[in-house]
């Protein structure tokens, strides 16, 4: 292998090392587990081996002090402060510049020595005994297998157990009930049951045996240190594990209360989780642990991958549209045949038409990867920005399972991150006005991201101050787009959020800059065909919810034709189709026409006007309307016929193509003709600027 | 800069141009710059377009945009016939569709012959013409494909390929 491909190799590993980490600080931070110093410390020794195999000498060995510092945490010497996390970051910071940027020069080496000398004061300073990672921490596992006669011996294994119970922290409690027989043939001077204990303690082996020293010799006692393999084999033979079934493992639920928690389940659909918590089974602090080790399981599992280049999912995408409009041209054909075979064709085709869908599931789920790393990135940022300002916020992350197509996420994180910047920085209060106003002086952002009705939805919630109407109000009188009297509804208010060069933060803070943002943040989800829209309770908060398409590739459309022109339009975005009366048609002087359709009075846009082309008929009511809708709004297209439905390849046209906001692209359709898509949402918004405009 | 230096290199001693027609003046293009040329075909047509676009063909599953050269040259528009053909031109790794009365030849013309654009009439644009070259005595209009965008649209195409 040439060098460069082991750089690019060692490039891409240390990224995800230097995110992990990154997460990890954030998150030890708030808990102080020894069991997350462990696992940082793997990764600096990770980083640190690679580093030096890849030549990067400088980060091997910054990384080797590092890894020497954290060893003195994992050891006690020093305790974790907001300091030393502080540092840590920073020093990710430089590793990251050093890698990707060359990082040579003055600035990194300041960087590089500031660190040195801030490490160094933490590690001479006062060396705190009383530090929450205990000494010498060590996981023994424990088999005891007692014999059935222990009984007769005068022994009870039970307070053998709790003996060994009080010994240390237990991680893992099974008991083998296996050999307990039937009540009838029950004897009840038998022992039957046996144990698998993982105990964590500091004491060292020699006193765990004294716990069994009476019993050891009759029965089969097995007492392993497994401090070294425990953290790192969390359960890679078992594969996913379901949440009930770590608990019983674990010791907290038995198989029988599993069980009913099962049954009811399955009754009211609820998370098996909330009702555990509920019947009692178990404390939610027990719960988080479960699904803490749940989502290490996981982890183990997705990194049994394979990294393929971006280009050849992209290539495949781009063959499988290919088949698409093959099968269409086909489809065609089909029509011009006679009846018999075209039936025949027709129902092979169906066949394909199957597989072909999915089959682009199957591509399109290659393309798809959880959200979780984007939303983990915020963590820093949160953490960051917060000490910053001096807010105390805590970001909750849920639903970090939810795929959503790789392009989308890579062009999500942007608005993401924008948005909770003016969480932090607009719509949070300050400590001391929460306390006024009776809230939790502690804030909480949480990010969110699920599916629903085929769409992903990613929200971001504050519980801060909420939207201030009469500032958007204000600002907009200030800016003219309303006038003093105008009675404006608080719907038509958060829109105007989203217009460009809006905003009502009263100081510029060099957080969230002035203005630019949400204009930006609304163009770069209209591009990934998504909808935002905001909800706003004074003093409660703001929530921000992003809905997006699963897929940017292929969309199911409704051709229609509009004089010799075949035009597309997302079949999401259809209501229905009607022919409308004479009657129901009407102009309103200076807006145009308007038609009634089930009792409400919908724009009508004369689509050949519009396209500046012919069509058959030029009276509504003598041709079709489909009625569409986006954002709730809904709008009525003039057309001349329905042409059907099909799967759509989008192709995107370039902007130098056209200006017009109404074409979000093109497709080939069938007969290698070129059909353009029709964008409900931009087509919406370039009649509302014309408004605006005239 | 670099970029000037490499147009020099590549006009070397003799260079080979694709020759077409529109009206009754002869053009050319660097062969190297034409990928295919294609007889008429179904154009769809764009709204909101530029004034000398077309619209789009579709070129093997490709969505391609075709420009008028009658229309860019602002001459009277013709009616398409069977000689009518669509060059597909390579622009900033961007395929463009140029439409012409006919396609000529390819001819080799001498780097010697070539002579830089005289000033025309600031009425006309120059900047995608590169020099007038000779075969013989036909006079050739030599054009830089580069440049059938002009400068506003060229950065639009830059800014998607930023953004």
């Amino acid at each position: 292998m040439s060098e460069s491909g082991i750089i690019e190799i060692f490039q891409n590993e240390a990224r995800e090392i230097l995110d992990n980490i990154e997460n990890d600080l954030v998150v030890l931070e708030e808990t102080k587990s020894s069991e997350v110093v462990n696992r940082l410390f793997r990764y600096y020794h990770t980083l640190k081996g690679s580093s030096g195999i890849a030549g990067f000498t400088s980060i091997s060995e910054f990384t080797h002090s590092l890894e020497s510092c954290l060893d003195l945490v994992r050891s006690g010497k020093i305790s974790i402060t907001e300091d030393l996390i502080s540092i840590l970051l920073q020093s990710t910071d430089w590793i990251r510049g050093t890698l990707f940027e060359g990082g040579i020069g003055e600035k990194y080496d300041t960087i590089k020595n500031d660190i040195f000398t801030r490490l160094e004061v933490i590690r001479s300073g006062e060396a705190l005994p009383v530090s929450v990672v205990a000494d010498k921490i060590r996981y023994y596992r424990i088999k005891a297998a007692f014999a059935e006669n222990i009984f007769e011996f005068g022994i009870d294994p039970l307070i053998v157990m709790e003996d060994l119970f009080e010994s240390g922290e237990v991680v893992e409690n099974f008991v083998d009930r296996r050999k307990l027989s039937m009540l009838s043939k029950l004897d009840p001077e038998k022992c039957y049951f046996s144990w698998r204990v993982v105990v964590k303690t500091a004491k060292s082996i020699d006193k765990i045996k004294e716990v069994f020293l009476f019993v050891l010799d009759n029965n089969e006692i097995i007492i392993e240190d497994i401090t070294s393999e425990y953290v790192e084999n969390l359960d890679e033979k078992r594969g996913e594990k379901k949440l009930g079934d770590i608990l019983v493992n674990k010791g907290i639920v038995t198989e029988r209360e599993l069980e009913d928690v099962l049954n009811e389940q399955q009754k009211e659909n609820k998370k098996i989780g909330e009702i555990i918590v509920e019947k009692g089974f178990a404390t939610p602090k027990d719960l988080n642990t479960a699904l803490g080790i749940q989502d290490d399981i996981k982890k183990k599992i997705e990194s049994n991958t394979v990294r393929v280049d971006t280009m050849k999912l992209d290539n495949l995408m781009n063959l499988l549209g290919e088949i698409v409009i093959g099968q269409a041209s086909l489809n065609r054909i089909s029509e011009a045949l006679d009846e018999e075979q075209g039936y025949r064709l027709k129902n092979a085709l169906y066949g394909l038409d199957r597989i072909t869908r999915e089959f682009q599931e199957q591509i399109m789920s290659i393309r798809m990867i959880p959200i979780g790393p984007t939303f983990d990135q915020f963590k820093r940022f949160v953490r960051d920005m917060s000490k910053q300002i001096g807010k105390d916020i805590r970001l909750d992350i849920n639903g970090k399972d939810t795929e959503l197509d790789k392009t989308v996420i890579e062009r999500i994180s942007d608005p993401l991150k924008h948005m909770i910047r003016n969480s932090i920085d607009h719509g949070i209060e300050t400590s001391e006005e929460r306390m006024n106003c009776g809230k939790d002086s502690q804030s909480v952002i949480s990010l969110n991201a699920y599916h629903q009705e085929g769409s992903v939805f990613i929200e971001i919630k504050d519980d801060g101050r909420g939207l201030n109407y009469e500032k958007i109000r204000a600002k907009a009188i200030a800016k003219n787009i309303i006038s003093k009297d105008d009675e404006v509804s608080e719907e038509k208010l958060k829109s105007f959020i989203f217009l460009p060069a809006f905003s009502t933060s009263d100081s510029v803070s060099d957080l969230s800059g002035r203005g630019v943002g949400m204009d930006v943040v609304k163009s770069n989800i209209d591009a990934l065909r998504g909808t935002i829209e905001i909800d706003s309770i004074k003093g409660k908060g703001t929530t921000v919810r992003i809905k997006l398409p699963l897929t940017l590739a292929i969309i199911d459309g409704m051709l229609f034709r509009v004089g010799n022109s075949t035009y597309i339009v997302p079949l999401l975005s259809i209501v229905e189709s009607i022919q409308p009366k004479k009657d129901d048609v009407k102009t309103i002087k200076g807006k145009g026409e308007v038609v009634l359709v089930r009792g409400e009075y919908v724009s009508l846009i004369r689509l050949y006007d519009f396209f500046s082309t012919s069509a058959d008929h030029t009276n509504p009511w003598e041709s079709l309307l489909i009625i569409v809708e986006t954002n709730g709004e809904r709008l009525a297209l003039m057309i001349d016929d329905l042409i059907g439905q099909q799967q759509i390849v989008i192709k995107s046209l370039d902007s130098y193509i056209t200006q017009s906001s109404a074409i979000s692209g093109a497709t080939i359709l069938g007969d290698g003709s070129v059909a353009l898509i029709i964008d409900i949402h931009g087509l919406m918004s370039g009649l509302k600027n014309e408004k605006v405009i005239e | 800069m670099d970029k000037d230096n490499k147009e020099k290199i590549s006009l070397g001693e003799e260079n080979q141009f694709v020759t077409f027609m529109i009206g009754s003046e002869t053009y050319g293009v660097e062969v190297l710059k034409v990928k295919e040329i294609l007889g008429m075909t179904d154009i769809t047509h764009v709204p909101n377009s530029l004034s000398f676009m077309r619209g789009v063909i579709n070129l093997r599953g490709a969505v391609v945009p075709v420009v008028d050269m009658r229309l860019k040259f602002q001459l009277q528009e013709k009616e398409y016939d069977t000689f009518t053909v669509i060059i597909i031109v390579e622009v900033r790794e961007r395929l463009i569709g140029m439409i012409v009365d006919t396609v000529s030849d390819v001819a080799s013309i001498p780097v010697s012959t070539i002579q830089n654009t005289p000033h025309f009439t600031s009425k006309i644009e120059t900047d995608f013409i590169k020099g007038i070259g000779q075969i013989e005595s036909l006079l050739v209009i030599i054009l830089d494909v580069d440049k059938i965008l002009n400068h506003e649209e060229f950065k639009k195409i830059e800014e998607d390929k930023t953004a």
